[in-house]
């Protein structure tokens, strides 16, 4: 049923897009979680929540371990990373662009 | 670990002055990007920056104004992708000037994942991980004991 998926068959945002699965990735932030007690969250059947789960697994948020007869899921950081790589980025961009806007009134303010 | 991006700034010339460098696209293009903003509700325009490749970015953001409010509040949609008009990120930035005695604070947000309540998610994640570690530790270790104990 979790088959391997290639990652860039994925995009970070449209991972979390989805509100099912920022919810998954909520209750497993609080504990990991088996695959039947995360699908007792939702109304949605038990494959619909598989699906989703594979998303969250093939973009690299979660990870899957078989630990006897159940599979348990675990928040893993891959996927946070990307998006992290994205806020850094613009965090940095804006920074420098209103570092100009400000040297362009401070200049204004001086003719 | 940042959850949103947030800038505060603060100006010593008058809300209006700081406001034309935010609407109108000569001025915007001074010391952000070219584009062809209009400052009309539902106008779409584009910004154009250095390709991310890395970030699956090809350096066209797509943009649609959304709000308004003349020297107070202006805020727009921000999209972009790897190619071909595909969109893969959906953001908003919204910008707030809060006139003060002497000049303007000027407030950026851009909300990079909407409907994910403020990503306040990300604090819970950090500290999420380590305890999920172990938790998965103890469970990988009791199941070995029992395996041993069969």
């Amino acid at each position: 049923m979790l088959q391997p998926v290639k990652q860039q068959n994925f995009d970070v945002f449209q991972v979390v897009a989805d509100p099912s699965r920022r919810q998954i990735l909520r209750l497993l932030s609080k504990d990991s979680l088996t695959i039947n007690s995360l699908a007792e969250h939702f109304d949605m059947s038990r494959p619909a929540v598989s699906k989703h789960i594979k998303i969250l697994h093939g973009a690299g948020f979660i990870s899957i371990q078989d630990i006897g007869r159940e599979r348990h899921c675990i928040l893993k950081q891959e996927g946070f990373e990307k998006l992290q790589e994205w806020i850094n980025y613009f965090d940095n961009f804006w920074l420098s662009k209103l570092g100009k806007l400000k040297s362009l009134l401070d200049n204004k303010l001086k003719n | 670990m940042a959850d949103n991006i947030k800038h505060k700034f603060f100006f010593p010339q008058r809300p209006e002055q700081v406001w034309e460098y935010l609407t109108r696209a000569d001025l915007m293009e001074l010391w952000l990007m070219p584009n062809d903003f209009l400052p009309i509700p539902g106008h779409d325009f584009q910004f154009r920056i250095k390709p991310m490749p890395q970030l699956d970015f090809d350096g066209i953001v797509y943009c649609k104004v959304l709000e308004i409010a003349p020297h107070h509040t202006l805020s727009y949609s921000w999209k972009s992708g790897p190619g071909n008009g595909k969109i893969e990120l959906d953001s908003i930035v919204v910008w707030k000037l809060i006139p003060k005695d002497n000049g303007t604070e000027l407030l950026l947000e851009h909300n990079a994942f909407r409907g994910f309540d403020n990503l306040s998610m990300f604090s819970a994640l950090n500290g999420g991980w380590f305890k999920n570690i172990q938790k998965i530790a103890e469970l990988i270790n009791a199941a070995t004991r029992e395996t041993t104990k069969l």
